[in-house]
């Protein structure tokens, strides 16, 4: 199959391109999600997808979506964070764009971008976290990916950590979610300024704001790269979560490799040495089994966008 | 007689005992024998797993040995890693045990034996989707995706009994804290009911009674029968078992999505006692509840010999499927050889289509099974 295109739709930015049968990315556009209507979401997500399709032979649509995704790989049944209930997403835009569509969980859609085309490309099983303001999950066994008996598998970032822990918008409590995403930093990040830590308004000045409301992710590890022990801190603490998260889904999967992406991956050392730490201290019997290294992903903010598209080129295999 | 029909022996290694039988197809057990594990010397349990064998090949017929170990099974099935009960420290098993009976050994984690079983004779039969626990002295695990086994790419996936529910909780064998088995498993029980007779409360009165006054001859069997005879306590301590239960079944379905969870083991025969509060709690965690099709949560059929009963009928799978594939392969190899030279992966073919009829993982670079043995005599 020639040409394809994939479509990342974030709670801000639909991201769509063309992409041909190696990963390359040859054709691009984007539009603003708007979050709170699923009508002119869908709107948005046509009207990007025929402007490519003006201008290249495309044989189908992957869409990669923040939601949990039935089987038939359609509908989405629950979006934590958009208006989506059970809305028949595939179908509405394929008829409107009269070529095959399929959907898949924007983290799914980014795990197999990685696993196809970047940090993966050389194993068979493994399991990919991409952490940017929640957590996604992707799992990969034996070069075929993860969807469960009902499509809904892999959600890793809604693995319960913490008996009573903080509130998370899937209706739990205490997920991995709430102590390893980039939102659970820039919690922790107000909070630490809120309390008035000397350490804290330090870290508020190299980021060059007074009021901790204004503090966001990427300010922090700025701060944390220029060396800001609180900034440096509070990834170190997100990367524990982190490794302690994955140790427990390498009780459940013995992946051969562990890929971290999304936008808080872009601390890289400073999450990701506290995160192996972490990981080797608490995986049971680690001194008599062999265990997965961890790696950063490859593909940026293009791996679900890739991933959706080359997904879209496979249809799921029956066993 | 045709090697369907045939008879394995299946060995359930366990922390405190050895217990085998000889198996036929239907997984019927037509005889048995029990003893003690010798835990401290590796060579003295394979000493105990030859005599079993010998004892039981001098009555039966059969053509291939399974052994399900508690612990830690490399990915080729060949050597046990690590089992936190037993002296086992990557002891080679299968060729040991091998050697000295002249038979195919087959050697499983003990928990994906069982499971194994159950899906195909018992609780999860026709689920494309599988996980089943089994809640013993601690909690063991397996995954079936279409009746194969996932074993993960070092052969210990579903070791989910040492999944972190309580960060910095209970201690745990494995050498960490807060591990699942320490909340949701017999030990667990055990460990909560004496706790509460030692500290005194009236409430623990019966429980203190069955055990003759000595908070430490409290069991898990003991607190399951006083709970079956409306003892609120003990029926509360199970339930607050369940409740965990529930929570960690919860965890697994947001990583795994099954269709159906088997629940099995010792603690599993306090039966709805048990399962009732772990499906609330599991309905009151489950990620994105409400809007997604929810796993049935079920218990085992086959109860403590599905360990005994997976591990022969792995044996036999692999035991048939061994001699089948020496005809098969030499015929489709020769053709292709001939036709496009491409019998290096057809061959790989055949083992990974084949993997998954036994339950197992094709192991990409280290499989005990070698070209020569794929070219080799068709009557083999």
């Amino acid at each position: 199959m020639g040409l394809t295109i994939g479509i990342d739709v974030g709670g801000t930015k639909i991201a769509a391109g063309v992409v041909d049968e190696h990963g390359a990315i040859i054709a691009r556009t984007h539009r603003d999600t708007p979050a709170d209507s699923v009508d002119a979401t869908a709107a948005a997500i046509c009207d990007a997808a025929a402007e490519l399709i003006a201008n290249h032979a495309v044989e189908a649509v992957g869409i990669g979506a923040a939601g949990f995704v039935s089987s038939d790989r359609s509908t989405v049944l629950f979006a934590p964070n958009l208006a989506w209930r059970d809305e028949p997403l595939g179908a509405r835009v394929t008829e409107q764009l009269k070529v095959p569509v399929v959907v898949e969980n924007d983290a799914n859609a980014a795990a197999w971008g990685e696993f196809a085309f970047g940090a993966a490309k050389d194993v068979e099983d493994m399991v990919c976290i991409t952490v940017g303001t929640g957590i996604g999950g992707g799992v990969v066994i034996e070069g075929e990916m993860l969807r469960g008996a009902h499509g809904v598998a892999a959600e890793l970032g809604h693995m319960r950590v913490v008996p009573g822990g903080h509130r998370c918008g899937c209706g739990s409590r205490g997920c991995l979610e709430q102590y390893a995403s980039g939102k659970a930093l820039v919690r922790e990040g107000r909070a630490q300024a809120e309390s008035g830590s000397l350490a804290a308004v330090q870290m508020l000045s190299v980021c060059g704001i007074t009021d901790p409301a204004e503090l966001t992710g990427p300010m922090i590890t700025d701060a944390a790269v220029q060396g800001d022990p609180c900034a440096v801190e509070l990834l170190d603490d997100l990367g524990r979560w982190l490794g302690e998260g994955v140790a427990s889904l390498a009780t459940i999967f013995d992946p051969s490799l562990v890929v971290i992406g999304g936008g808080v991956s872009a601390a890289k050392d400073l999450i990701m040495k506290s995160a192996v730490q972490a990981f080797e201290k608490v995986l049971p019997a680690k001194a008599n089994r062999p265990h997965a290294p961890f790696t950063l992903a490859e593909l940026g903010n293009d791996a679900g966008l890739i991933g959706a598209a080359d997904l879209a080129r496979r249809p799921v295999p029956t066993l | 007689m045709a090697l369907t029909q045939a008879l394995t022996i299946g060995i359930d290694i366990g922390g405190t005992k050895v217990a085998a039988g000889v198996v036929d197809p239907e997984a019927n057990i037509l005889d048995r024998l029990r003893r003690d594990t010798p835990t401290t010397d590796p060579k003295e349990t394979e000493d105990a797993i030859a005599e079993i064998v010998r004892d039981l090949e001098s009555r039966h017929d059969v053509i291939a040995v399974g052994i399900g170990a508690a612990g830690f099974v490399d990915g080729t099935r060949s050597s046990v890693l690590f089992a936190p009960h037993l002296a086992w420290r990557h002891e080679p098993l299968r060729d040991a045990v091998e050697r000295r009976l002249g038979l195919p050994v087959v050697v499983e984690n003990d928990a994906n034996a069982a499971a194994w079983s159950e899906w195909r004779f018992g609780g999860g039969q026709g689920e494309s989707h599988l996980v089943c626990v089994t809640l013993g002295t601690g909690i063991g695990g397996a995954i079936l995706n279409d009746g194969a086994l996932q074993r993960g790419k070092f052969g210990i996936a579903g070791e989910f009994g040492h999944m972190q529910v309580v960060p910095g909780g209970h201690r745990c064998e494995c050498g960490n804290r807060g591990c699942w088995e320490q909340y949701a498993s017999g030990n667990a029980l055990t460990r909560e009911a004496r706790e509460l007779a030692l500290s005194g409360s009236p409430v623990a009165h019966n429980l203190l009674r069955a055990a003759e006054g000595d908070p430490r001859k409290i069991n898990g069997p003991m607190v399951t029968a006083l709970a079956k005879d409306g003892d609120p306590v003990a029926v509360e301590l199970l339930e607050d078992v369940g409740r965990w239960l529930g929570i960690g079944l919860a965890n697994l379905a947001a990583a795994l999505d099954p269709g159906t969870f088997v629940i099995g083991g010792g603690v599993s025969d306090a039966g709805e006692l048990l399962l009732a509060p772990a499906r609330e709690a599991f309905k009151r965690t489950l990620t994105g509840r409400g809007f997604r099709p929810e796993a049935r949560i079920v218990r085992a059929v086959l109860g403590p010999e599905a360990g005994l009963v997976g591990a022969a009928d792995l044996a036999r799978e692999e035991a048939t499927w061994l001699r089948r594939v020496r005809v098969k392969t030499t015929a489709v190899t020769a053709k292709t050889a001939a036709a496009r030279g491409r019998s290096t992966r057809l061959e790989r073919a055949a083992r990974k289509t084949a993997g998954r009829r036994t339950g197992m993982r094709a192991a990409a670079q280290d499989t005990d099974l070698h070209p020569a043995d794929l070219n080799g005599d068709p009557e083999a």
